[in-house]
């Protein structure tokens, strides 16, 4: 676009050369009225609000003198270099108009000097302003308006025609510009009649050649006609602007003079001027020059010709910037009328913010329209009323004076220019206040400015043609190197009406020219120039470019350069320029999303840090470069972690970090930057309770089904939506510490301190205590955090809150770095608190205690018992919280059975209940008794023999007792009733099974070791104390395990035992074979009044006396008995009798010990022993009551009878049945045989004994306590030892009974029903020797 | 000619970027990325101007627009000439010239059109490589020394 025609008419840089760009002028600016808007005098707290308020009076309509409505806009500046407006004759809009001062005095001195400032503005601008007013905010709110008006007249009128009158003077001498200060002089005296007010209070008084407009207001006034007056200004000015246009307009084209722009007074310096050239050029500029008044003053349809016919004429005579002016004014106006949206954006967006925000500021608006007919009032009627009242006395007469003189003068002159100007004007002066109602109507929006048909303009151009006829105007403006400017401005307005067309590319190749114009600006204005096209290319999206120059802006703002470095603004254009380089101010954005570029936000992040400390907020320092460690962190090298995490310690000594938004002044918020990478966290889980603290539910769930799992969920859908992602399974209590496991690498290549390090917890309130650690560098360090929830409900664990590197962060799992993946938070359902208890053991030992080490390590006890020995365990409970224990409750696990666990551990559970509860630091003692259960019969090794009791095996003891051989092969001589071998069978059957429900008995033992218990046994037991207390005391308790490992050693056991017949027939002798398993010497007792001493490891028989067990015993069989399986009972008919006698056994033999060395003392007891049948024979009582006699003398036990070979015995058997029912089929036997004493029994003895009568008698009946007698008569033929064996047997079974007796018992007793015979002996056998 | 050449993924994130000149002064690696990070912009624009009058325009001109891939000047500043070249996969290429130096600141079109479509033949060969993962960068170091030589050969 730039042209290639390089500065062919350019000059060297003059001193006239406009050097302030005006970077926010848009096109439609060249239709505005230029006001100045200026604070003078001190600072007035509510300027800015006045100075929107102004801004809002934009546009005003007024109705010309023809009738015509004219839209009249107004841009306001608040400043304006004086240069600028030396180029109003080459672009009207850039002359200065009007002036507004708003001024703030205190005292008379202030008042002084505020006006002197605004008499010295209006020198300033003395070539172009027009009109001024001045308003004035005094000390307080009384100053009553009245008062400072004139005494005489009516100010309005007055003045407008004296301005119009003075300024029609100036325009009539437009080269007398030397003499503009005078004239300007005869300007402010013209108008010093209008400041005649004499005084503004008592206190105050304007100096004397003051002479604007003023209006005085107290200085929190709402100053509600602040928009009328502004109106009132602007609608003189338009007058002005007209009647310069139509002065312009009457013109004759031939006597014009040369416009010229500044730097061009040089060029036609000896040209000649008379030239057709030259006189073609004037017309053309002043054609340009009217065309541009006619824009301002309203006349858009018609400025659109003028421009056009400016350009022929223009072009034709080669006059390029002019041209390029006329151009530029064609296609602003076309843009004003193709874009009516460039106008009126800004004010609609203005207000209606406005009305959003606050709706008292609507109200100035609503007041408007009423508070006009008041003003008008006021002006026309009440004004000289109240002048007439406030003769102002102060006001000295000597002021007076002059003033009235010059309003004389200027009267007089007025009237001269009302001559000289047509009529048009004097009436309009009437008009003009009719149309004030007009005007001042709001009407922003809604009323086209110009009737469509005039859009149809012929000249008008089209978007596209606008572009084109900038982009030809810009060319011929870069022809002129003083233009430069101009060009620039150019430029920026027509990327403006680019954006507006919404072509982005044009108004980038727009802007993109600006970069070329080759401009001596200030520091300051290139700045300017970069955030103005910041600010554009940001309006058409190209935000990379727009970062661009935003940084560049910022990199001059700090420059060498520039004389004055201001860091802050620096700051605040790199800070905007971040979505440009899709930076986010949000780290965690940022690290989501992953764009841009990283080399280069890596170094605008640099730069923002360098520019946050340098201009003082060392916080947004810290902040940022914990931001660029945070976000750029996967596109750094080690090197650049290292140095970057050195720099941020340097920075955050000045300020620490935190983790809490940042507000800038222009209340940007910058949020926090947490460091998650240092320390990196690559683990992270809340941890249950240690188990002794962890709460259990005292009712345990029951299961829903047979099945454990199942992966068919019937109509679970939701259930399984309902459960939360990182919800914990198990349950925190309140006030109990409680514990997070985290994994933390340090990054960085040197040792990192952590400190402060606590838990992030929404929900229940959780007290979190901080921790310090130390990281080396590169060794991932496991650390535990601990709080302590203080209510009850859901706690949220969302993170953790490091504080490293002088940074303070909140790192929350759910913002974590991506390679862990972190649930959101943690779900923790924290439960009242629960008490917590200590548990100490103590053995009570009396003396003893060397022997049984009770060893409590922790919360294991170690214990040693003798089998049989007892002692006590107290366990102390000591309540370490503040909650009340209220429940407890004991139960133990162990590898035992339950059977001899409750043998072994005895408590009782009332008086645990009785110590309920248990206060806070309370002490609660349960006593639990121990006891060594042990089967103290030694079977002698399992496996060695598949009877290890070996009842029937060669035991040295059985002395007397017909013991059968075995003959076990032969089942069927059970049915042989001839022998006692079925006896034996029943033996051998009966043990058999015996064995295996002994084996069943002790099955308990078991699991512990298959040792026997002569080995001694270890027994791991878990005492498992429930207990809890306070709020949930129904739904959790807590959960103490006391482990207690039992050692049961070996005392004494049974390898052999035997029962012997008694003396009496009531009572047997047990007789044991008892060795000490232990290795000091024992005292052993055996009956209460009988006791052995047995060397350690040493065996001795003792007999222990007992009564034979009766029938009804069978009553006590314990439950024991009843749980035995049956499938083990059935085989045997004798199956509950055996048990009843071992019963019967165990229950009264009291087997004591008493380890003398070691003072320890113990029970044994035969419990599970076995008895063959004939054993059990001995030891029941006998159904059947013998009373045998020789010769009719009874034969007492163990007697030896003596008799002569040959000599005849009469053998009485007398049987009674002591059953409590008959018996049937008893078949009473009488038999002889000799024992040859080495388990050979002779029952051959054909020839040596004779009999007479029956030695087998069948009893048919026997009744109940019935008594059978039956005699028989034998001679021994040949002496020797004889014994005669009596026996009665029966086929029925004897049990029968029981069912009578006791009802439980009758499966196995029908089952052996049917079972064979039964055999009661004469014991014992009668021996008779009998001799020669 | 080109003093840096640059391959930009669809989603606008650098793939590479290789530059010959001096890493010192203004001419570094980091001013070059700002040059080309800039162009972005222009690029984008252009390709969605392109797009809608695409679908303006017939089914033919269409055809010709996509198959021209070379976009021309993106834009231009003292001393650098950006211009831009878009693959079909939207993978843009960017080539910048140094219009200080003699040789590049007369450069032609044409010329400009060449070297991006055997940048485009390397980019293309590059990806071939089955290790690579579309959208990382490229670390290609056979593929960085063919890029060198295409800018040093234009020189």
């Amino acid at each position: 676009m730039r042209s290639s025609v390089s500065y062919i008419l350019s000059h060297a840089p003059g001193e006239s050369v406009m050097s302030h760009p005006d970077y926010a002028q848009h096109a439609q600016h060249h239709a505005c009225l230029l006001v100045l808007v200026k604070g003078i005098g001190g600072v007035l707290k509510n300027f800015n609000k006045l100075w929107e308020r102004i801004q809002r009076v934009n546009n005003i309509k007024v109705t010309d003198s023809s009738g015509q409505v004219r839209d009249i806009w107004v841009r306001y500046v608040r400043d304006y270099p004086v240069e600028n407006n030396d180029w109003g004759d080459f672009q009207t809009h850039r002359r200065l108009l009007g002036l507004i001062t708003l001024s703030k005095f205190a005292n008379q001195i202030e008042l002084n000097e505020v006006c002197r400032v605004h008499e010295s503005l209006k020198v300033k601008y003395s070539n172009t302003l027009y009109d001024s007013r001045a308003f004035m905010f005094g000390p307080g709110s009384n100053l009553k308006k009245p008062q400072q008006e004139p005494e005489t007249y009516n100010p309005y009128d007055d003045d407008k025609l004296r301005e119009r009158a003075s300024l029609s003077d100036k325009i009539s001498l437009p080269s007398d510009e030397s003499d503009s200060l005078s004239s300007s002089g005869s300007f402010l005296r013209s108008t010093s009649s209008n400041t005649s007010y004499s005084a503004q209070e008592e206190n105050f008084t304007t100096p004397s050649n003051f002479k604007t407009h003023a209006l005085f207001y107290g200085e929190n006034d709402p100053v509600p006609d602040l928009e009328q007056h502004v109106a009132d200004l602007i609608n003189s000015l338009f007058w002005v602007v007209e009647s310069k246009r139509l002065e312009r307009s009457r013109e004759k084209l031939e006597k014009v003079s040369l416009l010229l722009a500044p730097f061009e007074k040089r060029d036609f310096v000896g040209l000649d001027m008379e030239s057709r050239n030259n006189k073609k050029r004037c017309m053309g500029r002043v054609t340009k020059n009217l065309a541009d008044l006619t824009l301002q003053a309203g006349l858009i349809a018609e400025a659109l010709s003028l421009y056009h016919s400016a350009a022929e004429i223009l072009k034709s005579v080669n006059d390029w910037l002019w041209l390029a002016a006329a151009k530029e004014g064609h296609c602003a106006t076309s843009a004003i009328l193709q874009y009516p949206n460039l106008r009126n954006s800004t004010p609609l967006q203005r207000n209606a913010s406005l009305q959003e925000s606050s709706p008292n500021k609507t109200k100035p608006l609503s007041l408007y329209q009423p508070s006009t007919d008041p003003f008008r009032k006021f002006k026309l009627h009440s004004s000289p009323l109240k002048s007439s009242k406030t003769s102002s006395p102060v006001n000295p007469p000597s002021e007076l004076t002059p003033s009235s003189s010059d309003s004389v003068e200027t009267s007089s002159r007025q009237s001269e220019t009302d001559n000289a100007d047509t009529e048009s004007l004097a009436s309009s002066s009437d008009i003009d206040y009719q149309s004030q109602k007009s005007y001042l109507s709001p009407d922003l929006p809604s009323i086209p400015r110009q009737p469509p048909s005039q859009i149809n303009n012929q000249f008008l151009l089209s978007g596209e043609e606008i572009a084109e006829k900038y982009r030809k105007a810009i060319i011929h403006y870069s022809k002129y190197q003083n233009a430069g400017i101009i060009e620039t401005e150019a430029c920026f307005k027509a990327a403006r009406i680019a954006v507006e067309q919404n072509n982005s590319l044009h108004a980038s190749s727009f802007l993109q020219n600006v970069i070329f114009i080759n401009l001596t600006l200030s520091e300051q204005e290139k700045i300017q120039r970069f955030d103005t096209l910041a600010e554009l290319y940001k309006e058409i999206g190209f935000l990379r470019k727009a970062a661009f120059c935003q940084r560049l802006a910022a990199t001059r703002q700090v420059s060498a350069n520039n004389p004055n470095p201001d860091w802050q603004r620096c700051y605040y254009l790199m800070l905007h320029s971040f979505p440009g380089h899709k930076l986010s101010l949000d780290p965690n954005y940022v690290i989501q999303h992953q764009v841009g570029w990283p080399a280069l936000q890596i170094q605008l992040l640099h730069e923002l840090v360098v520019a946050a400390r340098r201009m003082g907020h060392p916080a947004l320092a810290t902040r940022h470069m914990t931001f660029l460690l945070q976000t750029m962190w996967p596109h750094l090298s080690r090197q650049e972690h290292r140095d970057l995490a050195i720099q941020l310690q340097a920075l955050s000594a000045q300020c620490e970090g935190g983790p809490v938004p940042l507000v800038l002044e222009t209340g940007e918020v910058i949020p926090p930057a947490n460091l998650t990478h240092v320390p990196s966290c690559s683990y992270f889980n809340p941890r249950q309770l240690p188990p002794p603290r962890t709460p259990h539910l005292i009712k345990s769930k029951s299961n829903q089904g047979p099945f454990i799992f199942t992966p068919i969920h019937f109509g679970s859908l939701e259930r399984k939506n309902k459960k939360d992602e990182g919800k914990m399974e198990y349950l925190w209590v309140e006030d109990d510490i409680c514990e997070v496991q985290m994994k933390l690498t340090n990054p960085l290549p040197f040792e990192l301190k952590v400190s402060n390090m606590r838990l992030l917890t929404s929900g229940v309130v959780f007290e979190s205590i901080p921790e310090t650690i130390i990281l080396p560098p590169d060794s991932p360090t496991t650390v535990n955090l601990h709080g302590t929830p203080k209510e009850v409900g859901e706690l949220q664990i969302l993170g953790y809150s490091t504080h490293t590197l002088g940074v303070k962060s909140n790192c929350r799992l759910k913002n974590m770095p991506m390679p862990h993946k972190f649930p959101a938070s943690f779900l923790i359902e924290v439960i009242p608190s629960l008490p917590t208890i200590t548990i100490e053991t103590t053995l009570s030992l009396a003396g003893n205690i060397n022997l049984s080490n009770p060893e409590i390590s922790g919360n294991i006890t170690n214990i040693s018992l003798y089998n049989g020995e007892s002692t006590e365990c107290v366990i102390t409970i000591t309540n370490t919280s503040n909650v009340p224990i209220e429940y407890l409750d004991l139960s133990i696990q162990s590898n035992m059975d339950s059977q001899l666990q409750s043998k072994v551990f005895q408590w009782s559970n009332e008086e645990i209940q009785s110590k309920l509860p248990i206060n806070p630091n309370e002490v609660a003692r349960i006593v639990m008794k121990l006891y060594g259960e042990a089967d103290f019969l030694d079977l002698g090794g399992v496996g060695e023999n598949l009877f290890p009791n070996s009842l029937i095996s060669n035991y040295p003891s059985r002395v007397g007792s017909p013991v059968p051989n075995t003959q076990t092969s032969l089942p069927t001589h059970s049915s042989n009733p001839h022998t006692s071998l079925s006896s034996a069978l029943i033996v051998n059957r009966t043990s058999g099974s015996f064995r295996s429900i002994n084996s069943q008995t002790t099955s308990w033992s078991a699991p512990i070791s298959i040792m026997p218990p002569s080995r001694g046994r270890q027994i791991e037991t878990q005492i498992i104390i429930r207990y809890s207390g306070g709020v949930g005391k129904d739904l959790h308790c807590r959960q103490s395990i006391l482990q207690m490992n039992l050692e049961l050693l070996p005392s004494v056991s049974i390898t052999h035992w035997d029962v012997l017949p008694a003396e009496i027939p009531s009572q047997l002798y047990l007789v044991l074979d008892i060795t000490n398993l232990t290795n000091e010497e024992m005292d052993f007792h055996y009956t209460p009044t009988k006791h052995i001493l047995i060397e350690g490891k040493e065996s001795r028989r003792v007999p222990v006396p007992l009564d034979r067990c009766p029938f009804t015993t069978t009553i006590c069989k314990n439950e024991e008995d009843a749980a035995e399986p049956k499938s083990i009972s059935t085989g045997t008919s004798t199956n509950s009798l055996e048990l009843m006698c071992s019963e019967h056994l165990t229950k009264n033999v009291d087997l004591r010990w008493h380890l003398l060395q070691s003072n320890i003392t113990g029970r044994a007891s035969v419990k599970g022993i076995t008895l063959s049948q004939t054993m059990m024979d001995i030891v029941r009582m006998s159904p059947l009551n013998w009373e045998v006699s020789l010769n009719n003398q009874c034969i007492k036990p163990q007697e030896e009878y003596n008799c002569m070979a040959g000599e005849c015995l009469s053998l009485g058997v007398a049987v009674w049945n002591h059953l409590s029912r008959p018996l049937h089929k008893l078949c009473l036997s009488v038999q002889f045989y000799q024992d040859y004493n080495n388990g050979v029994l002779n029952y051959k003895l054909d020839n040596r004994v004779a009999t007479a009568g029956n030695n087998k008698v069948v009893l048919a009946t026997l009744l109940e306590s019935a008594k059978a007698y039956h005699e028989c008569t034998v001679v021994f033929l040949t002496p020797g030892e004889y014994k005669i064996d009596i026996q009665c047997s029966t086929t029925e079974p004897i049990l029968d009974e029981i069912p009578h007796i006791k009802d439980t018992n009758q499966v196995s007793v029908q089952s052996c029903a049917s079972e064979i015979s039964h055999v009661w002996r004469f014991i014992p056998p009668v021996a008779i020797s009998v001799t020669d | 000619m080109a003093v840096c050449v640059a391959i930009i993924g669809k989603d606008n994130s650098p793939l590479y970027i290789g530059g010959i000149g001096n890493e010192s002064g203004t001419d570094n690696e980091l001013s070059r990325q700002w040059l080309v990070h800039t162009a972005l912009d222009a690029l984008e624009e252009r390709l969605a101007t392109t797009n809608t009058s695409n679908t303006n325009t017939s089914a033919n001109a269409a055809r010709t627009d996509l198959r021209d891939l070379y976009l021309g000047l993106l834009y231009s500043t003292d001393t650098h000439k950006i211009y831009g070249y878009v693959t079909n996969t939207r993978i843009k290429l960017v080539l910048v010239t140094s219009s200080t130096s003699p040789s590049g600141s007369n450069i032609r079109d044409a010329e400009v059109r060449t070297a991006l479509r055997r940048l485009h033949a390397l980019y293309a060969d590059a990806i071939c490589n089955p290790f690579h993962l579309p959208g990382d960068q490229i670390v290609s170091r056979k593929f960085d020394k063919q890029v060198k030589s295409l800018m040093m050969n234009n020189v």
